[in-house]
């Protein structure tokens, strides 16, 4: 039985993360935006445990920095999409309309 | 005392299989005969029950025509499911219209693996098991969405909004409640609390842990969306609500998850609170402590077959609670759902928490526990802490309706 | 056998992705998030930490996709078909950028050299044993990997402590913010005309100019 090498894990973060960063670029919709950056922070997590579980913790180190540090980015990652979504509804409100391209009043 | 902690235990009968290196038996066997025989039996015979229980509640007699006793009528109706016509509307969301069901399905059987139903019984033993039922069982929530999303009709798309707004909400308590057993037995493991319960005796005999039990009760009636919190469902105002246009063995599908969620959160209640398949206080960790002491199938037989049947007869209890609660009490109103979850649940759950450290200091503490001390400290509390979140809540509903306009407090003193 | 099972799972997680990004019905693409997530929840029970996949599975899917969900029925027509096409240009730029980054990350992962005394990224093929002899790992480390639960929750109320008061704090303030968002303008009220005039004024100020500062 063999197990697997880091590098797969480390690759399949990284096109995950590139895919969730198309999306952030090509989608217009709000919603959709936020979706994608759900899919770059959850491939921040597989490397976070695959660095975790590939390595020996120092004498001094915590012995779940990994997870820890995953645990931390799971809760931001639910308050972002909870505050995320309470703005696109305000938006959203105000302009009848989700499309990220809209929102624009800043721009000169 | 330290009962079958060990890791993946499978079935007494099919540990043998693993001696001669065929895991994937194993599971076959767990799987065909477990979660397609047992299970749904269960569910049927549960139906049949209800419907028994239910016409003795309304002076009636119930099914009493198909087989004696109306015994045969779960597999009629079987019969008669899979028979009909498999509507779909035309304009539904084919994909997801048949996705949804079978998600609520999962959900349901999920969560049955990590219940200790005895000794080893438990099929997985997961260190943080507990952890994986709740998160499990919280996938139906997406699948009563996405049953009233495709179905394009405002009925069933009420009923997802409804039902997924009471699952979110009674959620927070239900995980709540739950936290002082984590506590007591500093593991998530479901076995390690079943062998915490052998050891000390039932969670619920403490004033935090049987607070925590009614507080875990009504979280899981409302879970399952049962009289009085099937809003998601209400018949007299949304027809059937998110599985309106469901018909044949899709919405027999619907029938099967809604009653397994039933079994599956009894023997939660069960193995949680109730200490699984042990006998109460005076016989503390029996039968486990004189039968389960012995090595070898024999042992293990032997003192499985008293703890699955006194596990079975408090799931069935509690199911019989569940149903008498359904044939008692009326449909709540919208709002008084949400208030009742986040101003009392959440808040009693709260409190319980700090209330089962307490707990924890005078009994479970290493030393000699100390029970009457512990009894005569949080029991005040306790009692304390219900009668004045409640006396708030009260307090809070009569401002509201004074303050609403005349037709709601017309409608409300009428009542 | 697991190398097989990672390129089961990893092919079919990167197929929920694109799902993700490309599905034209965002209810649909929500429900190949839920998909993606939970086969990032099975990469985290290939990597020894069932803890974490089982948050993953309450939180990603027990409660932000219900709100993403939400999110959809509360925004433009209720089906969720509102489609957002995206121009060509866009999309060949978008995936111009996206596949330079790809390859810029996997040009970086191939050839990592290591720091110094360690072993570069494409050298780790094994991960320390922690059973049924420590091997590499510590008995730490094996604790921490066989029974997750309890040493998270131990270092969060001990070196972890003030990110996790922090993380409290934030959580707190979300909720806090999320609600002051959403709350509609004034206080509600229950009278229908009240109401309707309400809605009104409402719509004539989404005419006029929309001013994103009068929140």
């Amino acid at each position: 039985m063999h197990d697997i090498p880091l590098t797969w894990f480390l690759i399949f973060a990284s096109a995950c993360f590139v895919i969730g960063l198309l999306g952030v670029l090509v989608r217009r919709n709000a919603i959709a935006v936020l979706m994608a950056i759900e899919i770059m922070l959850n491939a921040a997590n597989i490397n976070i445990i695959a660095f975790w579980r590939y390595s020996v913790p120092g004498p001094e180190e915590s012995p779940v920095s990994g997870p820890m540090l995953a645990i931390f980015v799971i809760t931001i990652a639910a308050a972002e999409v909870a505050v995320g979504i309470g703005l696109i509804l305000l938006c959203y409100r105000r302009r009848a309309s989700a499309d990220v391209d809209q929102y624009d009043s800043l721009s000169g | 005392m330290n009962v079958a902690t060990d890791w993946a235990l499978p079935l007494v009968w099919a540990q043998q299989s693993e001696l001669d290196s065929i895991p994937w038996l194993k599971w076959i066997i767990v799987l065909a005969v477990v979660f397609f025989g047992i299970f749904p039996g269960i569910v049927a015979y549960m139906v049949w029950g209800e419907r028994k229980v239910a016409g003795r509640f309304q002076d009636r007699i119930g099914p009493n025509r198909v087989g004696p006793f109306g015994l045969l009528q779960p597999i009629a109706d079987a019969i008669k499911l899979i028979t009909k016509e498999d509507i779909v509307p035309r304009t539904a969301d084919q994909w997801v219209h048949l996705l949804a069901p079978v998600m609520i399905l999962v959900s349901a059987f999920l969560v049955l693996p990590v219940i200790p139903f005895g000794l080893g019984l438990a099929a997985v033993n997961p260190p943080s098991g507990l952890i994986y039922l709740i998160a499990v069982s919280s996938i139906s929530a997406l699948g009563i969405f996405l049953a009233g999303w495709s179905s394009r009709n405002k009925y069933s798309l009420l009923g997802a909004m409804r039902a997924v707004a009471q699952l979110v909400s009674y959620e927070v308590p239900q995980v709540m409640s739950v936290i002082p057993v984590i506590l007591w037995t500093g593991s998530l493991s479901m076995v390690a609390i079943f062998d915490r319960q052998v050891e000390y005796g039932w969670f619920i005999f403490s004033p935090p842990g049987l607070l925590a039990f009614i507080l875990l009760t009504i979280a899981n009636i409302a879970e399952v969306n049962r009289t009085p919190f099937d809003l998601p469902e209400a018949e007299s105002e949304i027809i059937a609500g998110y599985h309106t246009e469901y018909s044949g063995m899709r919405f027999g599908l619907f029938f099967l998850a809604e009653y397994l969620s039933v079994f599956a959160v009894s023997c939660l209640g069960t193995a949680v609170f109730l200490g699984g398949g042990t006998l109460p206080w005076p016989f503390t960790g029996e039968p486990v402590v004189t039968l389960g002491s012995g090595q070898g199938l024999l042992s293990l037989i032997l003192v499985n077959l008293p703890l699955i049947g006194i596990f079975m007869a408090k799931v069935g209890l509690y199911v019989f609670l569940m149903f008498w609660i359904r044939c008692t009490l009326p449909r709540l109103r919208v709002d008084q759902l949400m208030s009742f979850a986040w101003k009392v649940m959440v808040p009693l759950s709260i409190i319980n928490v700090f209330i089962a450290a307490l707990w924890y200091e005078f009994v479970f503490r290493p030393g000699r526990p100390n029970y009457l001390l512990g009894w005569g400290v949080t029991a005040p509390l306790v009692l304390i802490s219900v009668i004045v979140v409640l006396s708030i809540y009260k307090a809070q509903m009569k401002a509201d309706l004074a303050a609403s306009p005349t037709s709601r407090r017309r409608i409300a003193t009428a009542n | 056998m697991n190398q097989i099972l990672f390129g089961v799972i990893a092919t079919l997680g990167v197929l929920a992705a694109l799902g993700t990004v490309l599905a034209r019905n965002l209810v649909h693409a929500a429900l190949f998030l839920v998909a993606f997530f939970f086969l990032v929840a099975c990469q985290f029970v290939m990597l020894e930490a069932e803890f974490l996949a089982a948050v993953q599975v309450l939180v990603y899917i027990g409660a932000v996709a219900i709100i993403l969900m939400f999110g959809i029925m509360l925004t433009r027509n209720i089906q969720g078909d509102d489609t957002t096409t995206v121009s060509k240009a866009g999309f060949i730029s978008g995936g111009l950028a996206a596949a330079g980054l790809l390859a810029v990350l996997v040009f970086g992962i191939l050839d990592d050299e290591g720091r110094t005394g360690r072993a570069g990224w494409r050298d780790v093929t094994t991960r320390p044993a922690v059973y049924p002899v420590a091997a590499r790992a510590s008995a730490e480390q094996t604790k921490a990997v066989n029974n997750m639960g309890f040493v998270v929750g131990r270092e969060l109320l001990t070196r972890y402590l003030i990110p996790f008061e922090v993380a409290g704090v934030l959580l707190t303030a979300a909720l806090v913010g999320a609600i002051a968002l959403a709350v509609q303008d004034g206080p509600s009220t229950d009278d229908p005309a009240e109401r309707a005039k309400k809605a009104a004024e409402h719509t004539a100020a989404a005419e006029t100019e929309p001013q994103l500062t009068s929140a």
